[in-house]
């Protein structure tokens, strides 16, 4: 009946990568392209002053760029445009960068950046969420820590926990996790035959890298090319411009291809993490087991850029019942700055944190009300024509036929 | 400094600098780039190379140490049961541990082609994966052993 479903298709890519011939960005050299090498700061919260004088006299090296050097604007992100291409000023977070070397090597890259001199001013840092949303704790982009507080409220909680005959109140905290792509970042960049500054790297939006690197070099999109070879996983940690800018400046400035590959080490400290978050749960139900009444405040640690936090947090919040419904409910997300990473996609956007939350609240809730795990969830799980937390009305809901079939085990 | 070793069956006499890695031997000198670098220091065996007949990291091997010796990339395996294998089952997702999976599984059926399970990820317990979950691998290994005892090809 189907052509693809319930078939087994070979991807079509499978084959060059059991041989070993597909191409991922560092497997690509160009005749005399050059290397670059990215200075980071070492500190989570600082003035800086740069000094590249020493690392450009080192022989071998073509160039070192710094802020001075962004031809257009300094700034990317894809929903805010809070980070720096090159810090100016003020780094937020340990792995911020503030320069590119580029050289003829790789190894004279490396050696050249260790002569960067970096003067840190430091200042008080905020690594704690918590404390960051209070008024006195050190303000990571001089605003307020807190750029984005989403509401779900539905009936009257208030009401609906006096008329609770049990009610579990609980503290939940999840940790940043790293994607650990098994392809650290890489990437080529150079000019083509018809004038047009071509990035290749692993990305996961090309379209909108296209578009961040045009900005920053300061010229129009049809001028940027963004091509993806294969990408060694990525799993949202590839959503956010890492190297791309760097290489395009680099090659558009001086006309000539550039490389750059990141270590594990520094692929960990330069892209995005999975957010840590702290889950404030109350869930209140009848005798019988009905969840009548569910509160919940979940804040989540952006770290020093905002990357996808809007959209992850509003996830976990839209999340935060799981597949139950309650009919009054009242739920508050907050995304909030710190000087830690920054956290951004990874798989699940938001709605792999508060499960830890919900499903256990759950089994503390039958476990009070002398209930099996499996009861609990059938009295109350989605079904066809639920209504969640946030008013949509379900369809083709399968999940009793799924609890049922735990029985077996 | 020179060294003589051979490469998938292909002789070299070549000049190396001391500090050079057998990984970046591969790559930047011979341009074998099937050899991938994960993690540099020999946790996740994506550079895995066979070594006169031993799985090694090759990011863990000098490049004079290599002076001698014969060496089996992914470019150098003529074994199409394993390849085969990993392509049915759907053990090959981004593709980046790929090379040295089947290296190490290479390695494991040239010695031992009735494998149980327990050998199959004690083969593989160098090599890592954040894509697959691991099971296509091994059920891939096992199907490509299968094929073996069957003396057939796909
Ligand atoms: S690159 Fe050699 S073990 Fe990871
Ligand atoms: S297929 Fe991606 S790491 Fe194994």
């Amino acid at each position: 009946m189907f052509e693809f479903i319930g078939k087994n298709i070979k991807r079509i890519d499978a084959k060059d990568k059991v041989e070993g011939k597909a191409i991922y960005p560092q497997d690509i050299y160009i005749e005399g392209m050059l290397y670059g090498f990215t200075v980071r700061s070492k500190f989570p919260h600082a003035f800086i002053k740069v000094d590249v004088s020493e690392a450009e006299k080192v022989d071998g090296v073509v160039k070192v760029f710094t802020y001075k050097d962004v031809p257009g604007k300094n700034h990317h992100g894809v929903v805010l445009k809070d980070h720096e291409v090159f810090i100016s000023k003020k780094v937020k977070r340990i792995g911020d960068p503030i320069a590119f070397v580029v050289a003829k090597s790789k190894e004279i890259a490396e050696y050249a950046a260790s002569l960067v001199k970096v003067e840190y001013d430091i200042l008080p840092a905020v690594f704690d969420p918590e404390e960051a949303m209070r008024e006195n704790s050190p303000k990571v982009h001089d605003k307020d820590n807190v750029f984005y507080h989403f509401k779900i409220r539905k009936g009257d909680v208030e009401k609906a926990f006096k008329e609770c005959d049990v009610i579990v109140e609980n503290v939940y905290k999840v940790p940043m996790v790293d994607h650990a792509f098994l392809q650290p970042e890489a990437g080529v960049s150079y000019i083509d035959e018809d004038g047009k500054i071509v990035v290749i790297a692993s990305t996961q939006y090309p379209h909108f890298d296209q578009e961040e690197i045009a900005q920053a070099l300061g010229v129009s999109k049809d001028l940027v090319k963004v091509l993806t070879p294969a990408v060694g996983g990525a799993f949202g940690g590839r959503e956010d411009i890492t190297l791309q800018i760097h290489l395009a400046i680099a090659a558009f400035t001086l006309k000539r291809p550039v490389k750059a590959v990141y270590s594990r080490e520094e692929s960990f400290i330069a892209h995005s993490k999975r957010h840590a978050m702290k889950m404030y749960y109350k869930t209140g139900a009848t005798k019988d087991g009905k969840l009548l009444a569910l509160e919940a405040k979940i804040i989540g640690d952006s770290g020093a850029y905002a990357s996808w936090s809007m959209n992850v947090l509003r996830k976990a919040a839209v999340h935060a019942t799981g597949p139950y419904v309650v009919e009054n409910v009242k739920i508050d997300s907050f995304a909030v700055y710190t000087n830690n990473p920054f956290t951004g996609a990874m798989r699940g956007f938001g709605a792999t944190q508060v499960p830890i939350a919900y499903e256990q609240q759950m089994d503390i809730l039958a476990r009070k009300l002398g209930l099996s795990p499996i009861e609990i969830r059938l009295k109350n799980c989605f079904k066809e024509g639920s209504e969640t937390a946030t008013g949509q009305i379900l369809e083709k809901v399968a999940l009793e036929k799924c609890i049922e079939e735990l029985k077996r085990f | 400094m020179k060294i003589e070793l051979n490469v998938n069956g292909k002789d070299y006499s070549i000049e190396i600098e001391e500090h050079l890695r057998l990984i970046d031997l591969l790559r930047d000198k011979l341009n074998l780039t099937g050899t991938k670098e994960g993690c540099g220091e020999g946790e996740c065996g994506a550079c895995t190379v066979i070594m006169d007949g031993r799985i090694v990291n090759s990011c863990l091997v000098m490049a004079f140490q290599a002076h001698k010796s014969k060496i089996i990339t992914i470019e150098g395996v003529e074994d199409e049961d394993i390849k085969n294998a990993f392509i049915e089952e759907g053990a090959v997702q981004c593709g980046f541990c790929t090379p040295g999976m089947i290296l190490a599984a290479k390695s494991l059926l040239d010695k031992n082609e009735n494998p149980s399970e327990q050998d199959i990820r004690e083969a593989i317990s160098g090599n890592l994966c954040r894509c697959t979950g691991y099971n296509k691998i091994v059920s891939a290994i096992k199907k490509a052993a299968e094929i073996k005892r069957g003396g057939r090809n796909v």
